[in-house]
């Protein structure tokens, strides 16, 4: 049965790309804009981001399999990731602050604690958000069908971009941050404890990882290993994004979305290669990333 | 470099090349352990001892799959206890974490240090090539419960080296596509994971599918991390075909694909049928209901009705939290029941003799079913359809229909099967 | 001769003539294999301890290199070439790759070098993962032939050893060339040594090559030490494990890489018959390292042995601890 042309260049499945894309974006979004947040301000890479998004998405799954309620489960994941965050800062970065491979390299050590105590608890089964917990059914326009629970999760991505945004421009909180960014002293000179600033910009990337772990469960299951693929993705959309711009994540995150989707259907060969190589174009045309400060 | 101050150039220069003089002196005579054991490993032999290290990924990725391997194998001798016709069963674990160079590794403990007689395991396929290689080298038997790799028994098949729980990835998943056929599809759609096992599914199902009339319209492949299935699954919407066959070597994949899948609404709209492990019980905990009525092609059923394999399941049951065995536990007890099958039959026997007599057994009511081997010590053995059903409140992949004495040869000559290349995206057979 | 000279030469020899003699000591060919693991890894790992220690820079892509050279060396033996064929090709490969690497990275330091070797080494492992017809994808190249003359494990044994000797020796010569001392400039304030006419990036690019062929040397030597390769040597996690060796041991120091490399190889490869849980304890060591002996396991050795004698540590052109600089001093882009 041939048909008349490719179905891979069919308009109802271009369209159905674009969402998959988009969709995909939205969800490294949720992850990215934490690991860059935190970049922006306090100038180190968190290797434990995808320790975080980990243990989020377990806890996340877990308490919305027991109650049947994703924001309980999402509630669940962002608290105990949030303590987690919180003691790690307080008890282990603290000691570092200022030397940044230290700071980075601790972090990397967590994230190998973390991933090694989340497999003795929950065990190597992969964890995917329970379908009572999920929006179930799919919307129809015309030929085009796609699922619900995908759009939903394009909109929290949008959501929480509209609320970083406008936290960090028209909130005094936004400005002792965006202070700190550009020069930190000026955060003590407003006579603000940039030591507690720091730890709530750490605990509130790792609370943005949590809500990608859980959100994100229902797209993609939580399974040993992932910390290492997510942080992969994310710092694949933070590097092309330019390090600490927000901006910069949503763009890399619906680009390398649109390109991972489209690439599979297209180039198959090249299929996750393809993430890979605009990094290294961005990287050698613009090294800070398309939103980076070129200082 | 701090200590660099303590020395000058000369000095630093002069002890290096005295070591190396000393190393090249030494080299002309070979150490002690250098000389090749007649005896390749093992004093079990007059101790009654069958010393067994079993190689499996506890940490890492792959830890679910390799813990299942050891839990079905620890469980036969848990039952059955550790002696067979006198002799011992002693085994040790070892964890490579996946990571095929840490597996070289172990076997290398296991075989030098341990002085192990067999060596079990791993599961990966890479890991599986690595080590059969080396066991295979030292004289030491390789059994394998899990993993697929066509080539362990045919292009690298050797005496010493049998598959012993599996099948290789073409023969489990070819009589998939002759039922597909049969039940009257005449166009399919493929999506296998990108490497070897991918590959040998794939052609499995292709094979099984135009040999009796079908005809496979699309491919597609997918790299082996992918979490995100969303466009091949639009892919297989959009190619409309009657059938869809989806590969995943287990783990989360199996889920991952289904989320989109299910997401899609193609779960009423389109035809499918999944492998082993895409629908093993791993997939069944993670999606629950969603699945019920899906098929799958695989060497193992839990859902059977036979004795054995409710006596397994119990068994399994009351030891891990009420759990159902995936094919990975069912891989590893088998590989144990076959051990002391053989041990009952022959008494202590290692070395290629233990090969020899495992391939040369029929074992008439495994948990598989009626297994025998071939010549190159792989399974001849049933293949079952499978259904998702739900039994006593728990959800079971139960046989709809048995292939029995399923080979490797996907209808071809040894011969005429070897001589062609070795499967990949562009040669499916 | 002082003191600390005495222990150190007794020290150095002792550990040679052992590691010459092991072999003969009653040890069986695990041991010598696992110890050549040990040899390859800390060789590897001396090659990132280079760039760490005298160029301040710290690479998370090497272990990507080192496969890229062993992909060279085990495709050539797929071809059916001999020995001297697969060590044209891995140096090849390696030059390349380190190349492009150094070409990319020259005009970087800390973190953003730090992300640019991370990327690239991910693009190394995605050619590997999915030019499958070139790399066998997930399933790598095995049965890779080693040359007849260390067709032996222990003749094997010996060749490694040599090479890690001359090595280390070659990399101490460097260090203590102008070239070194340069780098050890550009490292604690690339500013000043631009405004006195260096040109920093060509100095980073040299620096880069020599690391990146050392590291190409350790892959063609591992790939000649297992027979195969597959996609996992050249994963992030295999170049995270190298900085983990390197501070570990203690960056910028001499036998810091041999330590660390010993400590990882022995965790992964015998711990983990007894205790389950190792990579927590993996990660708990690293973490108390960097918090307590932020100097790493030699380094601070050293510093309690000069404590103990009562001496005034160092004289003022003592290199500072890549992991001690000052935030202040790094710039994202040259």
């Amino acid at each position: 049965m041939w048909k008349v042309c490719n179905p891979v260049f069919e308009p109802v499945f271009l369209l159905q790309q674009a969402l998959n894309g988009l969709s995909f974006g939205a969800l490294l979004f949720l992850l990215a804009s934490g690991l860059t947040l935190v970049f922006g301000l306090m100038r180190i890479i968190n290797l434990a981001h995808g320790a975080f998004y980990m243990v989020g998405g377990y806890l996340g799954v877990v308490v919305a399999t027991l109650t049947g309620n994703l924001l309980l489960g999402v509630l669940a994941g962002v608290v105990v990731v949030a303590g987690t965050a919180f003691v790690v800062e307080f008890v282990l970065l603290r000691f570092v602050r200022g030397q940044e491979l230290p700071e980075v390299l601790l972090t990397l050590g967590v994230s190998f604690v973390l991933a090694d105590l989340c497999l003795a608890v929950f065990g190597g089964d992969p964890y995917t958000l329970p379908a009572s917990a999920t929006i179930q059914g799919s919307m129809t326009i015309g030929d085009v069908t796609y699922p619900w629970y995908r759009i939903f999760v394009i909109g929290v991505a949008v959501v929480i971009g509209v609320a970083l945004t406008l936290v960090q421009n028209r909130t005094r909180i936004g400005a002792i941050v965006r202070a700190g960014v550009d020069d930190r002293e000026m955060i003590s000179a407003m006579g603000v404890n940039i030591a507690w600033v720091f730890t709530g910009m750490f605990v509130v990337g790792a609370a943005l990882a949590a809500i990608g772990g859980t959100i994100g469960s229902g797209v993609i299951s939580i399974r040993p290993g992932i910390q290492d693929d997510v942080l992969l993705y994310a710092l694949v959309v933070v590097i092309i994004g330019g390090l600490g711009s927000v901006q910069g994540a949503a763009v890399g995150s619906v680009l390398i979305g649109l390109i991972d989707a489209f690439a599979k259907a297209w180039i198959p060969d090249l299929a996750y290669f393809t993430i890979f190589a605009p990094m290294a174009i961005v990287l050698v045309l613009r090294p800070t990333g398309l939103f980076g400060r070129t200082t | 470099m701090r200590s660099t101050r303590m020395w000058t150039r000369g000095r630093w220069s002069a002890l290096a090349g005295l070591g190396v003089a000393a190393a090249l002196a030494l080299t002309a005579c070979a150490p002690p352990g250098a000389a090749p054991s007649d005896e390749p490993a093992g004093d079990g032999s007059e101790s009654g001892t069958l010393k067994v290290g079993y190689i499996s990924p506890i940490t890492g990725n792959f830890a679910i799959a390799g813990q299942e391997m050891v839990d079905g194998w620890n469980l036969f001798w848990e039952i059955n206890g550790n002696e067979v016709n006198g002799v011992t069963v002693e085994t040790i674990v070892e964890d490579d974490a996946g990571n095929p160079e840490t597996s070289l590794t172990k076997a290398k403990k296991l075989v030098e240090l341990d002085q192990v007689d067999v060596v079990v395991g791993p599961l990966l396929a890479n890991t599986a090539l690595a080590t059969a290689a080396y066991t295979s080298s030292v004289g030491v038997p390789n059994l394998h419960p899990v993993a697929a790799a066509d080539d362990l028994t045919q292009r690298s098949a050797n005496d010493l080296t049998v598959r012993t729980g599996s099948m290789s990835g073409s023969q489990m998943a070819y009589p998939g596509g002759v039922w597909a056929a049969d039940e009257g599809h005449q166009t399919a759609v493929t999506l296998c994971p990108d490497y070897a096992f991918g590959w040998e599914s794939c052609a499995g199902f292709k094979q099984g599918f135009e040999q009796n009339g079908g005809e496979v319209t699309a491919q597609y492949w997918f790299p082996n991390g992918t979490s995100d299935f969303s466009t091949y699954v639009s892919q297989i919407q959009a190619a409309g075909a009657d059938i869809a066959f989806v590969a995943t070597a287990g783990g989360a994949p199996g889920p991952d694909f289904l989320r989109s899948f299910l997401g899609l609404g193609l779960g009423d709209s389109q035809e499918l049928i999944m492998n082993c492990c895409g629908m093993d019980q791993a997939t069944l905990r993670a999606l629950g209901e969603e699945v019920l009525g899906f098929h799958s092609v695989s060497n193992w059923a839990e859902g059977r009705d036979s004795d054995t394999v409710r006596e397994f399941n119990e068994a399994y049951a009351e030891n891990f939290d009420g759990k159902i065995p995936s094919l990975n536990v069912a891989g590893g007890y088998v590989t144990a029941s076959l051990v002391a099958k053989v041990l009952e039959e022959n008494g202590l026997v290692t070395g290629e003799d233990l090969v020899s007599a495992i391939s040369s057994y029929t074992f008439e009511d495994s948990i598989l079913g009626k297994m025998s081997f071939d010549d190159y010590h792989n399974p001849i053995a049933p293949v079952y359809i499978r259904e998702v059903q739900e039994v006593d409140g728990k959800l079971y992949n139960v046989p709809i229909e048995t292939f029995p004495d399923v080979d490797q040869w996907l209808g071809k000559d040894p011969e005429e099967a070897l001589a062609q290349p070795t499967y990949s995206q562009t040669f499916q057979g | 001769m002082n003191r600390t000279r005495i222990f150190g030469a007794t020290g150095i020899v002792l550990l040679i003539g052992i590691a010459v003699a092991l072999p003969y000591l009653g040890t069986t060919s695990y041991v010598i294999s696992l110890v050549s693991t040990i040899i390859i890894a800390a060789m590897l790992a001396s090659s990132v301890n280079f760039l760490v220690g005298d160029g301040g820079m710290v690479s998370l892509g090497h272990g990507a290199i080192a496969a890229a050279s062993a992909y060279g060396a085990a495709w050539a033996s797929k071809q059916g070439f001999d020995a001297g064929m697969q060590v044209i090709v891995a140096l090849g490969v390696t030059l390349v790759v380190s190349f492009v690497y150094g070409v990319l990275s020259m005009r970087t330091s800390g973190i953003y070098f730090l992300m640019v070797t991370l990327a690239l080494g991910m693009v190394v492992f995605g050619l590997a993962y999915r030019l499958s017809t070139v790399t066998g994808g997930e399933n790598g190249i095995t049965g890779v032939r080693r040359p007849e003359l260390v067709s032996e494990y222990w003749t094997f044994y010996y060749f490694i050893l040599g090479a890690f000797v001359l090595t280390t020796v070659f990399l101490l010569v460097v260090s203590r060339s102008p070239f070194g001392m340069s780098l050890r400039g550009i490292r604690d304030s690339e500013s000043r040594m631009r405004s006195l006419g260096y040109s920093v990036s060509s100095y980073k690019l040299a620096a880069f090559m020599m690391s990146g062929t050392l590291a190409g040397f350790a892959g063609l030597l591992s790939v000649w030490h297992t027979h195969f390769v597959s996609p996992s040597a050249a994963g992030v996690h295999r170049s995270v494990l190298l900085i983990v060796m390197v501070i570990l041991g203690g960056a910028g120091t001499v036998f810091g890489p041999l330590i660390g490399a010993a400590i990882v190889v022995l965790v992964e490869n015998v711990l983990s018959n007894t205790i389950e849980r190792w990579p927590t304890i993996l990660g708990l060591i690293f973490i108390l390292v960097i918090l307590f002996a932020r100097t790493g396991i030699v380094g601070s050795v050293e510093k309690l042995i000069r404590r103990i004698r009562g001496r005034t540590p160092s004289p003022p052109d003592d290199p500072v601890s890549p992991l001690e600089t000052p935030l202040s001093e790094r710039n994202p882009t040259g």
